[in-house]
């Protein structure tokens, strides 16, 4: 069920019909088409309402006015002078992880930003940019693996994307960093990228995504990201969200797993005012490993709502999820994580654990596990729990001349750490790239902590 | 006390110390002075209020001072956090050491050696530094260095959590040191681990109280006094020899009720 009561459709409609023009291939029918069936079918439904189980947790209220809204960054590539240059340089330092050396792909407000990337550029990968290329994404585009409302909107207003393409048996030689940036003109513009990460058999490779932008400019990142990875291939995927905290950021993720493949994917949402991580995978070949990892952070206006789906398609795959949260004064998160495991998909090895740290008691943790199961020789484990700082253990800190709010810390740090530690176990070669990557995560961690309001 | 008219040697001085918990006084009207350097041994039935004395002392939370006053080099403990009285020089040994998953004893050990440092107003200490300072004292208690890289307490024995309070002790080297059953559940070569972290802070010159419920610990460090508690109170005070009467007639011997309170 979906309502539309967010919605003036006809004006909706009308702003459609007055941008299209300027988007990216416009030029190109297929494209066009495309869009306007997408953006006929999400006028059809309108935004999900809070009424839909799925969508309990996250109003979406507050983007009637990116649809509403003429925008101006269509044109972002062709105006490249326009932006402030020493401001995008600025945000890519804070999101760029420097000592982890390799390509860099940068988009800002949106679009590809050539000047601050160098893409990969070696035998058996391949990596294209929407706004160059569009024919290239016109099959992932066409796939549809998902009709939602938003899934919908997104193929409707693209902006731009990438493509990357692992072949059979390459192992990319450094991990690729993904930067999306937004400026403080980003003000009530939306972000509509979308990502395509696609493993051959036995391919590998870390993608490292990050999404950063200023506080003030009320902007709406909404990304899509689809991932392939077929027989024996390994991906790990990481996403960093360091918005403002006007921002709002919608991604949606679709993982399909064939057999023996290994995906390992973690994130960390720290930024925004309000964020929703969908995490959708299928594992579709036997004896395939999955492992989502997160932490999210709340406090003051902060909501984050992850909601994850594991469909156990066939049988002997194991998945593994395990998620964080901390919430303070005023902060709020959901995680609905959802297992199911099909009739045939019998060995199945599933655990889910979820635990949520109130440091304030207007501080509010949804925790909503769903295990569905038609299979009957299956291992599953699921765990959720909503707590405050255990107060023996504040003492003892204390009592070793910790100040409160330095105990406070240190505790959460330790409750968080657990989602890190276990990057350091992803591979022996790029062992070094880990570790500089769970600094980086235990960093931006501290960092939230001790910016003030832990009280 | 009127700070003029202090007498300098008064490490501790406990007056008339009342403490409730969950609305039930448990301490009632205790008093107590311990000098500089001097070791004092306080024992005493089930329930009779030793480790809310502890508690009381170290300011954990739920420990309510209804009456009376608790000096520390002349200074109003009670008006303290318990971060300020363990920058102040007082440390608690206790009696079931909190494991801490995700916190190493390493880093654990330097915040609170630099939150210490901080509030005296003394540099911090250097990470090289602060590595010297622990091995060191990891030998001198023969302690295997590969507990520091351990998260806190977590997974260890009874007799590593306590072996690793003193570690703690002697890296943060207080002036005083509570000790709270410190002694409790070790087997003997533990327990003379622990005796000797003790007896080298006593050889500073440190004050130390210790809390126990045997007399066992005393064979190794000899106290200067020692106090029965019974019903809040303290209702008796000599010397090793009254530890040595209340192992040989217990406490009812010696006309103390059990569990009094």
């Amino acid at each position: 069920m979906t309502l539309k009561r967010y919605l003036d459709t006809p004006e909706v409609g009308r702003n459609f019909e007055k941008r299209k023009t300027g988007f990216v291939g416009a030029d190109q029918a297929w494209l066009s088409d495309l869009r306007a069936r997408a953006m006929d079918k999400f006028m059809a439904t309108g935004l999900p309402g809070p009424k839909v189980e799925e969508w309990k947790y996250t109003n979406l209220g507050f983007l009637a006015r990116f649809l509403a809204q003429p925008q101006a960054n269509e044109n972002f590539e062709i105006s490249k002078t326009d932006p402030d240059t020493a401001e995008i340089k600025s945000l890519f330092d804070r999101a760029y992880i420097e000592n982890i050396s390799g390509p860099v792909v940068v988009f800002v407000n949106g679009h590809f930003y050539s000047a601050l990337s160098s893409r990969p550029d070696e035998d058996g990968v391949t990596f294209s940019i929407f706004s160059e290329n569009p024919g290239g994404f016109r099959q992932s585009l066409a796939e549809e693996k998902e009709s939602t409302p938003l899934n919908n909107l997104n193929r409707a207003m693209v902006t731009d994307g990438y493509y990357l393409e692992v072949s059979a048996q390459v192992t990319m030689s450094r991990p690729i960093q993904i930067i999306h940036l937004a400026t403080s003109g980003s003000d009530g513009q939306s972000l509509h990228t979308r990502g395509k990460i696609s493993l051959a058999a036995s391919a590998r490779a870390k993608v490292i995504e990050s999404f950063l932008g200023p506080d003030g400019p009320q902007y709406w990142t909404h990304m899509i990201s689809d991932v392939d990875v077929a027989e024996k291939a390994e991906l790990d995927y990481f996403q960093l969200q360091l918005q403002g905290k006007q921002a709002i950021h919608i991604t949606e993720l679709h993982s399909v797993l064939l057999k023996k493949a290994k995906f390992n994917h973690m994130n960390l949402q720290l930024g925004a005012e309000v964020s929703r991580s969908e995490i959708m995978n299928s594992l579709s070949g036997e004896y395939a490993e999955i492992g989502l990892r997160g932490a999210y952070l709340g406090r003051v206006k902060q909501s984050h709502d992850i909601f994850t789906r594991i469909n156990h398609d066939k049988s002997h795959c194991q998945s593994n999820q395990l998620f964080r949260g901390v919430l303070d004064e005023g902060g709020k998160s959901a995680f609905q994580g959802k297992v199911i495991v099909a009739r045939d998909a019998q060995k199945t090895n599933a655990d889910q654990s979820n635990k949520n740290l109130l440091l304030s008691r207007k501080a509010e943790a949804n925790a909503k596990p769903e295990l569905l199961i038609y299979a009957d020789d299956v291992k599953c484990t699921h765990g959720a729990t909503v707590g405050e700082l255990d107060r023996d253990q504040l003492f003892y800190l204390r009592s070793r001349g910790l100040d409160e709010a330095a105990a406070k810390e240190l505790l959460v740090e330790a409750f968080v750490a657990e989602v890190f530690s276990t990057m350091k176990n992803g591979g022996e070669k790029n062992g070094d790239d880990m570790e500089i990557l769970q600094q980086r995560f235990t960093e931006k961690t501290r960092g939230w902590l001790s910016r003030e309001v832990i009280s | 006390m009127d700070k003029t008219t202090y007498e300098e040697s008064k490490m501790l001085e406990i007056k008339n110390l009342h403490v409730t918990v969950g609305g039930k006084e448990i301490l009632k009207g205790l008093d107590l002075t311990i000098n500089d350097g001097e070791v004092h041994a306080i024992m005493g039935p089930n329930g009779a209020g030793k480790s809310t004395l502890s508690y009381a002392i170290s300011g954990k939370g739920g420990y309510e001072v209804t009456e009376g006053s608790v000096l520390y080099n002349g200074k109003d403990l009670l008006a303290m956090d318990p971060n300020e009285r363990a920058g102040e020089g007082l440390f608690l040994g206790f009696q079931y050491p909190v494991e801490i998953p995700g916190v190493s004893n390493m880093n654990f050990l330097r915040t609170a050696l630099n939150s210490q440092r901080r509030y005296q107003g003394a540099a911090e200490v250097k990470a090289v530094d602060f590595l010297k300072l622990i091995r060191a004292k990891a030998k001198e208690l023969d302690v295997d260095p590969e507990m520091l890289k351990r998260d806190v307490n977590v997974g260890f024995s009874g007799g590593e959590k306590k072996r690793n309070e003193m570690v703690q002790m002697a890296v943060l080297d207080p002036s005083m040191a509570i000790l709270d059953e410190t002694d409790s559940g070790l087997d003997i070569d533990a327990l003379r681990i622990v005796a000797d972290g003790i007896n080298r802070l006593r050889g500073q010159e440190k004050s130390i109280l210790l809390i126990t419920h045997y007399q066992r610990l005393l064979d190794y460090v000899v106290p200067d006094f020692v106090h029965v508690l019974a019903d809040g109170r303290i209702v008796k005070t000599g010397t090793k020899d009254l530890a040595l009467q209340l192992e040989a007639k217990g406490y009812a011997g010696l006309g103390i009720a059990e569990n009094a309170a």
